[in-house]
């Protein structure tokens, strides 16, 4: 409770700034640095204000969808019921949390020492027993589990109460950042993943599920950390982000989770109204197909870099929400070589000559989009624009996720509009996907073909395995820095943005905190006013 | 009436087998692999390894031959067990059951708000042909054809919700939460019913009996609704059955914008997710619900126009 009040008046400072700053920002919208409130107009005064015990929030997702143990079906996902090990910060670094100190005693054996008098919403102590069982429950209910943590059934030990040892498959030093992950969040054994009975170590307990519509849940007073200030907090489930707008505006919800792009302006001027911006280590970009005639060659890719203007897409198609990007890695991401790449301006003049240097011939070169991508189709519109006026012909294809999916791996496009972005405190996977040659989408043509997608190979290849081998922090930030020069120079991607979480929240909402993973959002400060 | 029934049901038969082997062979040829996509939104969008992948696909039969996962499937189903889904091992029957409800209960409420605006407009329309009443109601009928859903949804949510604060925006469960997705369902629909009563109304206006009733001295109210209304409404009853089932599925968006559950947008998602199972079982569900429609629109011909008969000339 005391760290809220604090934090409430950190806020109330921030407001009272807020008028400043969203005149300073009306000209430059996308410059937020994720902190707080540039919408909110002015400080409304709390003290004439009674606070309320509970509040909505409208989510984009459904938690209710099948049952506690899946993905989309919210094993802890935004609802803070469950917890894992590791939480991760706004600045991606990895906090203690059920966990207060790990260690790697060998090259493929961790030992995670836990937290003490820790307890779940059934009153029982959390002990090392229940972490050995909630991921053995992982590995035994998803065939994707061992692959994914590097650990098989039978190598999470209890050496004592209130230490676990871990042995991955194979030396895997993200893997305190991978269980950052609120998949891997630790249960009691009693719970029952069918039956909606979900027993955690959260400040939140579930209260009832009402499906595909909303999870009510209440504060626990027995947490261990800081207790929730609201009693109640219901989390409804509004896919539609124009009914999720609407219904903040009605009232019936109080918080509403990335609101429609085309309603942020007029959430700003609106008095009521406020939006609070978080930046995300996620980035959207344009992936060039490096095995494909014509975008083999690299002059046309520089030539293609140079016809676009990052600030027009994010001003017009963004909305303002996201900022330009230098590189395919989002700034928060600590070993991101944001500050360094150097950035191929927008200059059409040169972007021309270059056209006429490379060997581009007139061919029609394809754009792929999914269709699930939030204003991916405009934004193919605007690069499609963009290229056309420099002499390069291109042509839209929007495919259904899965087909999108399956056509990318087969390297059937030349151009791929894309977005990354980590779940967990691991973010190194983020470039080991996109530009290791045994990545996600390179794979398929790499072993099939020797090809790839954005796979530059050889020293690239090289520098991304030491990023990835290594736990020491300078060494990882210099090898990934050096890919990402490579990436650059070769104009690998096109970088679009760097990807932004925002919520619209009404004016009586007080101490929101969002999560850079936004499903890592905290809302045990968060007030409600009358 | 028998004899009917059981050919009806024969052929029936064909035209649901013919759907679930179409259904099946088109899944199978769509793009996008269901063991790597399910495995992935398992994962929240991580890529799963390949072992994975291959376990996944050893597990589900994903292997096998096609006629012979076809023939394991359909043996299921002739057995009552529709299978699981791939992406949460919920019993598909079960999903269909859970969904079946808030689908019915919109996809009604829509008729019902169709049939209150569609009956008076289309015998107004009729009985004022050329007047101004009729081109107004021409007019609306237009509107509410060419009106997107959900605009109208929204719009709607405009109105009622905020300026009036009448409504809630969304959800379900309570009545009030039905009204607005009625509505927008309803209108298009009613649309297509007006502008069918008012020609089929014409049509039968013109009728000699109809003429005859009027010399006798018959009240125009009698003649409109009594000889008119009920003649007309055989090609009515027609289309109100078709649409009926297709409310069932055009209730999606609907579905998306009020935030309900239904039938609608599980198969949407289950087809985004390549989720098989439930998309096979749900398709074949909605054609047993088409082919009972179609069969009781039969049956219903038979008591308002006695002149159709179960024996010869089925229609």
């Amino acid at each position: 409770m005391p760290h809220s009040r604090i934090l409430a008046s950190r806020r109330g400072m921030l407001k009272g700034f807020g008028g400043v700053s969203a005149v300073a920002l009306a000209g430059c919208l996308g410059g937020s640095d994720g902190s707080d409130d540039e919408g909110q107009p002015s400080e409304p005064d709390r003290d004439e204000q009674e606070q309320l015990p509970s509040a909505t929030i409208a989510l984009d997702d459904d938690p209710t969808r099948d049952d506690w143990n899946y993905y989309g079906g919210v094993t802890p996902y935004w609802t803070n019921i469950l917890e894992p090990l590791v939480w991760v910060s706004n600045e991606m670094e990895l906090e203690p949390w059920l966990a207060t100190d790990w260690e790697q005693v060998e090259e493929t054996v961790w030992e995670f020492s836990l937290r003490e008098g820790v307890q779940f919403h059934n009153g029982e102590e959390m002990v090392a027993d229940h972490v050995v069982f909630s991921i053995e429950a992982i590995l035994e209910e998803h065939a994707w589990a061992p692959g994914w943590l590097h650990i098989e059934s039978g190598s999470t030990v209890a050496l004592d109460d209130y230490t676990v040892e871990f042995t991955t498959t194979d030396p895997f030093p993200t893997f305190p950042g991978t269980i950052a992950h609120n998949m891997v969040a630790i249960q009691h054994p009693d719970r029952d993943h069918t039956e909606d009975n979900v027993i955690g170590t959260g400040p939140f307990m579930v209260d009832a599920i009402d499906q595909q519509q909303e999870v009510q849940t209440v504060a626990f007073e027995d947490y261990w950390d800081e207790e929730p200030v609201l009693d109640e907090l219901v989390f409804r489930v509004i896919e539609d982000p124009n009914t999720r707008a609407l219904s903040l505006e009605n009232r019936e919800i109080d918080i509403a989770l990335s609101p429609p792009r085309s309603r942020i302006a007029s959430i700003e001027e609106d008095d009521s109204m406020f939006l609070e911006r978080q930046s995300r280590p996620g980035a959207g970009y344009v992936g060039i197909n490096l095995h494909k005639s014509p975008t083999d060659d690299t002059t046309l890719r520089r030539a293609l870099n140079h016809a676009i203007s990052q600030e027009t897409i994010v001003d017009t198609v963004l909305e303002g929400v996201g900022e330009p990007a230098r590189g395919p890695i989002s700034p928060i991401i600590y070993w991101s070589a944001h500050d360094e790449i150097e950035t191929y301006e927008k200059d059409d003049d040169r972007a021309a000559e270059l056209v006429d240097e490379s060997s581009y011939d007139g061919e029609t070169l394809s754009i792929l989009v999914a269709n699930d991508m939030v204003d991916g189709s405009e934004m193919a519109q605007v690069l499609e624009g963009s290229f056309s006026s420099i002499g390069v012909e291109t042509e839209i294809q929007v495919l259904e996720r899965a087909a999108y999916s399956e056509a990318e791996r087969d390297g059937e496009a030349h151009l791929i509009l894309k977005e990354s972005g980590s779940n967990s405190g691991d973010a190194d996977y983020i470039i080991y996907e996109g530009f290791h040659s045994d990545g996600d989408v390179n794979q398929r043509l790499y072993r099939d073909e020797g090809t790839g997608l954005h796979n530059l190979g050889g020293e690239v290849d090289e520098l991304i395995e030491t990023g990835f081998q290594t736990a020491d922090e300078d060494t990882k930030a210099d090898a990934y820095m050096e890919a990402q020069h490579h990436i650059a120079d070769e104009a690998v991607t096109i970088p679009l943005y760097y990807s932004e979480f925002i919520a619209a929240c009404h004016e009586n909402i007080d101490g929101l905190e969002l999560g850079a993973i936004p499903q890592f959002s905290r809302w045990t400060s968060l007030e409600h006013w009358e | 009436m028998w004899k009917f029934v059981l050919r009806r049901a024969g052929t029936s038969g064909f035209v649901l087998a013919g759907v679930s082997i179409i259904t099946f062979l088109l899944m199978f040829f769509t793009p996008g692999d269901p063991a790597e996509t399910i495995l992935r939104q398992q994962m929240g969008g991580q890529t799963p390894s390949t072992e994975a992948i291959e376990q996944f696909r050893d597990a589900q039969g994903l292997d096998d031959p096609i006629p012979l996962q076809y023939l394991d499937w359909i043996g299921g189903v002739l057995q009552g067990d529709l299978g699981n889904s791939y992406y949460s091992d919920t019993a598909v029957s079960q999903l269909i059951i859970d969904n079946l409800w808030p689908t019915l209960e919109l996809a009604v409420a829509g008729m019902v708000v169709a049939l209150l605006i569609a009956v008076p407009t289309g015998v107004i329309s009729a009985v004022h042909k050329g007047g101004s009443l009729d081109y107004g109601s021409q007019l609306a009928a237009l509107l509410g054809l060419s009106m997107p859903n959900f605009w109208l949804g929204y719009l709607l949510m405009l109105v009622f919700a905020i300026q009036l604060s009448l409504l809630p925006t969304s959800g379900y469960g309570s009545f009030d939460q039905l009204i607005l997705p009625a509505i927008t369902l309803g209108t298009g629909m009613a649309a297509i019913i007006t502008r069918l009563l008012r020609s089929s109304m014409l049509e039968v206006l013109d009728e000699e009996y109809i003429q005859t009733a009027r010399s006798k001295g018959l009240r125009e109210r009698v003649v409109v609704y009594k000889h008119t209304l009920r003649n007309a409404l055989i090609p009515v009853i027609t289309i109100v059955g078709l649409q009926f089932g297709y409310l069932l599925n055009g209730a999606v968006i609907v579905e998306i914008v009020f935030q309900r559950p239904g039938l609608g947008r599980l198969l949407i998602d289950s087809i985004f997710a390549r989720d098989y199972p439930i998309v096979q079982g749900l398709v074949l569900v909605i054609a047993v619900f088409f082919v009972v429609t179609n069969f009781l629109v039969d049956v219903t011909y038979r008591y308002v126009d006695p002149r159709i008969s179960f024996e010869g000339g089925d229609r």
